[in-house]
């Protein structure tokens, strides 16, 4: 029977798995390997595991239980070794590494920001800040055929929109990144030009959070900042 | 517009993953891998990964944002704004006030709603909350997503 992974942890960790059940259908039964220094929670391995909700959720609980109790490496989802034994070597092949690890991020915890902001906001700015853009524009709005200035025009509006995107999450990560032990700037999503993770000390969370919602009350209306945490540290490990 | 306020009357830190949809990226994408290890298939997982970046510089692109440019009434956009914001996490009742703006559409949010469900029984379903039921939303609907932790 091959071998799920979900985190790995000191040898002292509590590992207290009370109450949550692993991936699977029926649900797998968490247990821990361990070597002198480290352990890893793991279960056996469904057959045919997928990504389905309530396996990703089980995972998440998983890891969320053990980071609440001491540092916790998040295992990305869906990682499986041949058995126990596979398990018990990598940790102990990889014992400093993870020992190193797992200090780093002692007493910290991830927090998720995604930020958009509204298109046609961003679009009368752009507008108002060119002469060309406005010329244009009047040229396609009275002539719907002219389809080389409506592409010109559509070019200049999306370089613009790209760099201002992009100076915005500059500018949101480093007002942000202060109260911050980390950041890692992930690959944004159509919908928001800023997908970041912020690595934070536990007793500075309830003072970050505060930092990003006034970041949203100074943005104003037309910036949505949505912030998920505190998290396993998934973007740290 | 719905806005679910936070209730949180626990910790300080607030959330934890209850809206996993939020952070599937972290979840499947990050976090630690052994290179040994095999991943599982994520075959039928693209479904999930529904914000995909826009190829930026393409006639396709040019031609949605011109038309977005034509179509914009210049003078609307100093209207008395509506609060957008959507802070989870934020324990201190502060975040309270938020809104967010729904981007979501109706497949996501069963989606996240799902995965409310699949947590039930765990021990923390009593300090869950559910995401709201919005039949027949419009795309201006939204919810903030309040969750909390059992730990701090």
């Amino acid at each position: 029977m091959s071998t799920y992974i979900y985190a790995i942890t000191s040898a002292e960790h509590p590992q207290n798995l009370q109450g949550l059940s692993g991936v699977g259908e029926p649900a797998g039964t968490l247990r821990t390997v361990g070597t002198k220094s480290l352990s890893a929670v793991v279960s056996d391995a469904p057959e045919d595991l997928r990504a389905k909700r309530r396996d990703l959720a089980a995972h998440q609980a998983v890891l969320e239980q053990l980071m609440a109790d001491g540092a916790t490496l998040p295992m990305r989802f869906g990682l499986v070794g041949p058995d126990d034994g596979s398990v018990e070597s990598v940790l102990e092949e990889n014992k400093d590494a993870y020992a190193e690890r797992l200090a780093e991020l002692n007493g910290c915890v991830e927090y998720n920001l995604k930020a958009a902001r509204e298109e046609d906001d961003l679009l009368r700015e752009i507008v108002a800040g060119s002469a060309e853009i406005q010329r244009l524009r009047e040229v396609s709005r009275e002539h719907p055929e002219a389809q080389e200035e409506k592409v010109r025009l559509g070019e200049l509006v999306s370089n613009e929109v790209q760099a201002r995107h992009e100076a915005e999450a500059r500018d949101l990560v480093e007002r942000l990144s202060g109260g911050a032990q980390r950041h890692s700037v992930a690959e944004p999503t159509q919908s928001h030009f800023l997908n970041v993770s912020f690595l934070v000390r536990r007793e500075d969370s309830a003072a970050f959070a505060q930092s990003v919602h006034e970041e949203a009350e100074r943005r104003g209306d037309v910036y949505s900042l949505n912030l998920h945490g505190p998290l396993p540290p998934y973007s740290f490990v | 517009m719905t806005v679910v306020p936070q209730t949180n009357s626990q910790q300080s830190t607030g959330a934890g993953g209850g809206n996993l949809y939020d952070i599937l990226e972290l979840i499947l994408d990050r976090g630690l891998v052994i290179d040994a290890f095999v991943r599982v298939s994520l075959v039928g997982i693209e479904i999930l990964k529904i914000d995909v970046r826009v190829v930026v510089a393409s006639v396709d692109t040019y031609l949605r944002f011109a038309e977005a440019c034509n179509r914009l009434d210049l003078e609307a956009g100093r209207k008395a704004p509506s609060q957008l914001t959507d802070i989870v996490g934020d324990a201190t009742e502060s975040g309270a006030k938020g809104k967010s703006k729904g981007a979501l559409t109706g497949a996501v949010e069963a989606f996240s709603e799902s995965f409310q469900r699949g947590r039930d029984g765990e021990e923390q379903e009593q300090e869950r909350e559910r995401e709201p039921r919005k039949a027949a939303s419009s795309s201006s609907s939204g919810a903030r997503r309040t969750t909390r932790r059992k730990e701090d």
